[in-house]
């Protein structure tokens, strides 16, 4: 679990560096899911990750999303700070924003 | 960039807007976005510099105008460690290149002198007005002197506040640079709301690291209008375990309440006069209202703050206003910088769907306050937050502190979090 996690963030963490948002077109539907993964990002990019902080997220995989967030939820996984964060959301809400960070 | 007027702005929006117009009072035009809408921002701090990013972000097509005097923001958070003399200045300064370049926003360096809300426009420092389908204004804070006797903005030199980071932070620091091992610092805290309410204690935390390997003998005195303030309990550990008796702490019903100050002998009188606290060096952090601009543009009540509709941060004054960050009242919501960029989000996407026509979405919003109380020992406060009974309020079983008497592995984590946050919202903002 950690050596894929690890793995995994080294991969995007150079690229996503250089890339800007997404162009959103105006029709497209700003989702709850989207607006509530957009409250992650502050702690969770490749600018927190290079300084050391919390990993980043983008494209992260959803089906881990689910399940780290629902670890941290319900104390199976260790955390100094995310364990407070996730409590704060349903099992729905934590696969909305999975979906959302998974496109 | 084109020239909004109202005229053609009716134009545009055609028979919606008519059909809105018939509604209540005075409900908001809404646009089909078939014509270019425009949004004013006022401020480029952490709320308005994120709602301009983000509804570039949401609504690519509106056209966003950023407002800020400054070329140069220095952040607040991160102004501690400065004090502390972990970091530089430049450690903390931030530009409006990116938001340009990268995020299509247009920023305008100049100051925003009055808001004509019936003619939907703002008037520049420059003489130039600027037309806005909708407002967002983040202006942060003013100090309201009026509260203590013999103290007034004119002594910032001499006693500084350092509670909007930049000038003030250099003060402050040369102030401390040059006070003799042996001296006094003396801080007088003031009364909620305010911003950062973990902000006071993190600074004289750091100060008393500073203190410890450069002055030892100093000595650190509290004198605060309140009688508790946020994560006491993890600070008051960590200070008694960092610093030994070199911070006290005075609460206001025990002789901390600060009635006067003597600028000319830097001394704090408390305790009708029976209290005199002489100072080598004094932080005095005055009570705080809503910036100067928000009262002009008749958004505040009578506490000074800016009542919204929380779900959006809508102003309850006018329609076509949002007010958000520490200007705003938040329910639960405390004045921080996370506090500021989550609602910057929340007010973005409000905007994105009004301005399409589009039923909201229920807003979420998020805090954590870090603060260090060594380089290497970090606490937090965290909550999430949803809108229940027409408040912002804490989901109830999330959020909380830090625990106390974790072991200093826990404290070294959360202190390199705290970096960790400090790049990684600052890239949200500004980036
Ligand atoms: C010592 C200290 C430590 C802090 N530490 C933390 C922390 O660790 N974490 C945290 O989350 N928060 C922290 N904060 C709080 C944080 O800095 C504020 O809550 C946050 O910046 C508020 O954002 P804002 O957009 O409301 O106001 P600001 O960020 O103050 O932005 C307001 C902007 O509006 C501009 N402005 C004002 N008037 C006008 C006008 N008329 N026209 C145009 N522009 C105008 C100003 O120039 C300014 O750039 C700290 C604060 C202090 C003082
Ligand atoms: C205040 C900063 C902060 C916020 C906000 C935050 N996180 Fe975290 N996150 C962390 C930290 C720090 C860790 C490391 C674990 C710990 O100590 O809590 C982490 C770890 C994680 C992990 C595990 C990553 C890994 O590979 O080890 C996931 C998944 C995660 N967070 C998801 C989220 C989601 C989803 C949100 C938004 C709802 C969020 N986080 C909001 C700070 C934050």
């Amino acid at each position: 679990m950690k050596k894929s996690r690890l793995t995994f963030a080294g991969l995007v963490g150079a690229v996503a560096l250089t890339v800007p948002f997404a162009q959103a077109s105006a029709d497209d539907e700003i989702t709850r899911g989207q607006l509530m993964a957009d409250t992650c990002i502050n702690c969770h990019s490749a600018a927190s990750a290079e300084a050391g902080g919390a990993p980043d997220l983008s494209r992260y995989p959803s089906d881990l999303i689910v399940s780290q967030m629902k670890a941290f939820r319900d104390g199976d996984r260790p955390a100094t700070v995310m364990d407070r964060h996730a409590s704060g959301y349903t099992d729905e809400e934590i696969e909305a924003m999975a979906a959302y960070f998974g496109q | 960039m084109q020239e909004f007027s109202r005229r053609n702005f009716i134009k545009v929006v055609g028979a919606g807007s008519a059909v809105a117009l018939t509604g209540i009072g005075c409900a908001p035009q809404k646009t089909r976005n078939n014509g270019k809408a425009h949004v004013v921002v006022v401020g480029g701090g952490s709320g308005g510099a994120t709602a301009a990013k983000y509804l570039k972000k949401y609504s690519p097509d509106v056209e966003v105008t950023l407002v800020e005097p400054s070329a140069t923001y220095y952040t607040c958070y991160g102004s501690n460690w400065v004090l502390g003399g972990i970091v530089d200045m430049d450690f903390i300064e931030q530009t409006y290149g990116a938001l340009e370049s990268r995020h299509g926003v247009k920023v305008v360096q100049d100051r925003v002198t009055a808001v004509d809300a019936e003619d939907r426009s703002v008037r520049l420092g420059n003489g130039d007005t600027l037309r806005y389908d909708r407002l967002v204004m983040s202006p942060g804070i003013d100090f309201r002197y009026d509260a203590v006797d013999g103290i007034s903005e004119d002594d910032a030199e001499r006693i500084p506040h350092a509670w909007k980071a930049g000038d003030q932070t250099r003060i402050l620091r040369q102030q401390l640079e040059e006070m003799p091992n042996g001296g006094t610092f003396v801080m007088v805290a003031p009364p909620n709301p305010f911003r950062c309410p973990p902000g006071p204690y993190e600074r004289v935390s750091l100060i008393a690291n500073y203190f410890k390997q450069e002055k030892p003998r100093s000595k650190i005195i509290i004198l605060d209008a309140k009688d508790g303030f946020s994560k006491q309990g993890l600070f008051e550990e960590g200070w008694e375990q960092e610093y030994g008796d070199m911070i006290e702490w005075r609460a206001a019903s025990d002789g901390g309440l600060v009635e006067a100050v003597d600028v000319r002998n830097m001394t704090a009188i408390a305790d009708a006069g029976f209290e005199e606290v002489q100072a080598d060096v004094m932080n005095f952090i005055p009570r705080q209202h809503a910036n100067r601009i928000a009262h002009d543009a008749g958004l505040t009540n009578g506490e000074g703050w800016c009542p919204v509709h929380q779900d959006t941060f809508r102003s309850e004054m006018d329609d076509n206003i949002y007010v958000l960050g520490d200007a705003s009242v938040a329910g639960a919501m405390p004045k921080s910088g996370h506090s500021a960029n989550t609602q910057g989000k929340v007010v973005a996407a409000a905007i994105a769907h009004e301005l399409t026509d589009r039923e909201p979405v229920s807003p979420t919003a998020v805090n954590t306050c870090y603060s260090l109380v060594t380089p290497d020992y970090g606490i937090s406060v965290a909550a999430v937050y949803r809108f229940k009974d027409g408040e912002m309020q804490g989901v109830e079983g999330a959020g909380g502190l830090s625990p106390t008497g974790a072991d200093s592995r826990t404290r070294e984590q959360e202190a390199q979090y705290t970096r960790g946050w400090y790049a990684g919202i600052t890239a949200d903002i500004w980036g």
